[in-house]
């Protein structure tokens, strides 16, 4: 069973994620913040971290950044209300990026792909 | 290293610049002081020292240097007379570091006009957050490092999985363990010596698994820049020789790797962004290569590429320069014969490299003219595109690769 963390510090998303990602067969575990994430990520070894940006303690870009620098090889999909982080370079780090909504099926085909390994297929216009 | 001139005596450093060159007395006294700037602006709390790693240039580059007013301390280091070569003066700078017990190693091209302090920072800050090797990332002109858009971006991406869009960008920032590690390795070749050292560096800290990132430098690389069909000199066979090599020496590594990786990005916000300079090619002459290769190559180039290959490639040739293409997957799956002919035929690698350059005119040429009304970043859009190409020929390449072994 693939496991999966969600990093967010609202807990309704984190309630709706872990339900409806349990339902389709994922293991999912949470956290609210930052704090302890790599030693978090070192210890349970999730196959695919779901990382919310805008968090009060943290800014999810950078900890994005410490993620790819000590485990490059974990997918990571970031997650925001809004879709104008896409103007930060450091959101490149990403493998996909979704804007949060409580339809999930964007968020669920970005996992599956993200866990097959893919490369983003969005084409360029 | 021949030649030492160390007059402030510095005998260790936490940080050092290098700044390599072959007569840049022109053009080093600039990132000289830059480097100095960034180094007291941004690390001042650390013993630093800026080198400049030559080749023994006869223009008075070493006077130009160490006459540069600057407040680090300098430090002039030297090849024999005679001994050529950036990898040389990067083997040098390698030894100097360790012996200084350098953390971090910063280096910066001695032809370079646009670079600030703040590069100095960028690519030496994440060194002292657990980054050992850090890559440039900067705007170019989509007709500006046409080896490193249609050769060495693509095959590092798909071969090793690691997405460094500048691979061979000539600024860079490393570890003093990496450091060791690149004068441990036992591939030192011809082409690691000269132009082969910057894709050196990047694929071996890749297939050492060390942490890179990538470091916005917030201007574009302003330096010599050239038209790829009038001036190719041996960088090409060189760069291109070494990716070869390393395919040959690393394939276990990247047969287990099949899609890429995204990596960290050092930096800030995008804010608002220089637009480099144009570049100038000219699409006629890099066709007219391509046309004369054919005549001079075919040959070969059918011996070298799968029939299926040399037959869309023939029909590419047919086509008049008015709707020219020369599609990604086509060159895609050039190179991989290409590189597996170059495994296979260890007495005549050289003589293939060159067979290869037409046909690296072509695609260039189908480029340009793909790309020249797009702005820069439609432009880098169709460059990731092209990546996804090369990385869903992996398969072609490891079946091809396996059939030989």
């Amino acid at each position: 069973m693939k496991k999966i963390l969600i990093v967010d510090d609202e807990e309704v998303i984190r309630m709706l994620y872990s339900e409806e990602l349990e339902d389709d067969g994922y293991s999912v575990i949470t956290t609210d913040s930052g704090h302890g994430l790599i030693e978090l990520i070192e210890r349970e070894r999730p196959d695919l971290v779901i990382l919310d940006i805008k968090m009060a303690e943290h800014d999810g870009l950078d900890l994005l950044q410490d993620i790819r620098r000590d485990f490059y090889n974990i997918p990571v999909i970031l997650c925001s209300a809004y879709s104008s982080f896409k103007g930060d370079l450091k959101s490149i780090a990403a493998d996909y990026y979704v804007v949060k909504s409580a339809d999930l099926t964007e968020l669920r085909q970005k996992i599956k792909m993200a866990l097959e390994g893919h490369i983003p297929p969005e084409p360029s216009k | 290293m021949d030649v030492v001139e160390n007059p402030h005596d510095v005998q260790s450093a936490d940080i050092v610049v290098g700044i390599p060159s072959y007569n840049e007395a022109k053009l080093i006294s600039y990132p000289a002081e830059k480097a100095s700037e960034g180094l007291v602006k941004y690390f001042g709390n650390k013993n630093s020292v800026i080198i400049n790693c030559d080749n023994h240039s006869t223009d008075g580059t070493r006077e130009a240097f160490m006459s540069t007013s600057t407040e680090v301390a300098k430090m002039y280091i030297s090849t024999s007379p005679g001994v050529k070569g950036k990898g040389n003066n990067f083997k040098n700078l390698f030894q100097k570091s360790c012996e200084l017990g350098a953390q971090a190693i910063v280096v910066v091209d001695a032809d370079l006009k646009s670079i600030t302090p703040r590069w100095i920072k960028n690519l030496g800050e994440p060194l002292f957050d657990d980054f050992e090797f850090v890559a440039p990332l900067y705007v170019r002109h989509q007709h500006d490092g046409t080896i490193t858009n249609n050769i060495a971006y693509p095959m590092t991406r798909s071969l090793y999985g690691r997405r460094v869009r500048q691979p061979i960008g000539g600024d860079f920032g490393f570890s003093g363990e990496l450091a060791e590690v690149y004068l441990k390795q036992e591939d030192w070749s011809n082409a690691v010596a000269e132009f082969g050292i910057d894709i050196w560096m990047t694929t071996t800290a890749m297939c050492h698994n060390k942490a890179i990132c990538q470091s916005y430098m917030g201007r574009p690389k302003v330096h010599k820049p050239k038209d790829p069909g009038e001036a190719l000199g041996p960088m090409f066979t060189q760069v291109v020789g070494t990716i070869f090599d390393m395919m040959v020496r690393n394939g276990p590594f990247w047969n287990e790797v099949r899609w890429s990786k995204p990596t960290a990005i050092y930096g800030f916000g995008l804010g608002e962004i220089e637009m480099p300079p144009a570049v100038d090619v000219n699409v006629e002459r890099l066709y007219d290569k391509l046309q004369a290769g054919f005549v001079e190559y075919q040959r070969t180039w059918k011996d070298v590429l799968s029939p299926n290959v040399f037959k869309k490639l023939s029909e590419v040739i047919a086509l008049p320069l008015a709707g020219f293409e020369f599609p990604a997957n086509l060159w895609a799956e050039i190179l991989i014969d290409f590189a597996v002919a170059y495994k296979n035929c260890v007495d005549s690698r050289p003589g293939l490299l060159n067979n290869l350059i037409p046909l690296y005119f072509g695609r260039t040429c189908s480029f340009v003219i793909e790309s020249e009304s797009m702005t820069i970043q439609q432009a880098e859009e169709l460059i990731e595109d092209q990546c996804g190409v090369f990385e869903s020929s992996k398969p072609y390449l490891l079946d091809r690769w396996m059939e030989t072994s």
